[in-house]
């Protein structure tokens, strides 16, 4: 058993963990909890895969960051829009109401 | 026997990652899942740093763990659990399962590049790189986190 394997398995549970609090929820800030989650999984399968050009992946890396930090603010500034707007986070209700 | 000292925290950090994972899907008070996030956060961080990449490990606890996910916590704090949140946990493990089950297959077929982890990344070049070849793509990251930071506020303050 080499580090890269113990990678690979971490990232895929993490990817499928995401996939389960995504599809089993219907609860906005759980729904993007568990999409950050399995980003988390997507990052650490990137580093483990593409490893034979360490430092353009560590750019490469390093804007993926970003992007999400940038679109975690952006969802939640959604979220709490609707949560005035409507006073549920369901999507369920959001989806009923026409939102 | 020698005990590889890295695998080891490897497999310890990886069984704690799945483990604040499961809780931070599974637990019921959001605030609490998503104060896991930032631990998961740290621990991928932990992870990457064990992987050689130290650069992208501190940007993710400063960028990542200080910042977005704080402001995931400090928001779900306010608000608080909107409402009452319905689970369909058989279609969650369905879906979950079908994932497992097509990156396994994906990664067997395709094939796992050889092992070449932890990697040796000289962070004076990377850096060197970063504020010299790609100087204007750093600007232009910047300036795009800065105006997606107003607009985010922007739209939380709209009614």
């Amino acid at each position: 058993m080499s580090l890269q394997y113990v990678v690979l398995a971490t990232s895929v549970a993490l990817v499928a963990i995401g996939v389960y609090g995504l599809t089993s929820s219907n609860n906005l800030v759980r729904q993007l909890l568990s999409i950050e989650v399995l980003f988390n999984g997507v990052v650490l399968l990137v580093a483990a895969i593409a490893s034979a050009n360490p430092g353009m992946l560590t750019l490469l890396l390093v804007v993926l960051v970003s992007v999400v930090s940038g679109e975690v603010i952006i969802v939640m500034a959604l979220v709490i829009s609707m949560y005035r707007a409507s006073r549920t986070l369901s999507s369920d209700v959001l989806e009923e109401r026409g939102v | 026997m020698a005990v590889d000292v890295m695998l080891l925290l490897g497999v310890l950090v990886a069984i704690a990652s799945v483990i604040v994972a499961l809780l931070t899907v599974a637990l019921r008070d959001l605030v609490y899942s998503s104060s896991l996030l930032a631990v998961l956060g740290s621990l991928v961080a932990a992870f990457l740093a064990l992987l050689g990449y130290y650069i992208v490990a501190a940007f993710i606890v400063i960028v990542y763990v200080g910042a977005a996910v704080m402001f995931i916590v400090l928001t779900v704090s306010m608000l608080g659990g909107g409402g009452v949140e319905a689970r369909n946990n058989l279609r969650g493990v369905l879906a979950a399962s079908v994932t497992l089950v097509a990156f396994t297959v994906a990664l067997i077929t395709l094939g796992i590049p050889p092992g070449t982890l932890p990697v040796n990344v000289d962070v004076r070049v990377v850096s060197d790189s970063l504020l010299s070849d790609y100087a204007v793509a750093l600007v232009v990251l910047l300036v795009a986190l800065a105006a997606t930071v107003i607009e985010g506020i922007s739209v939380a303050r709209r009614r």
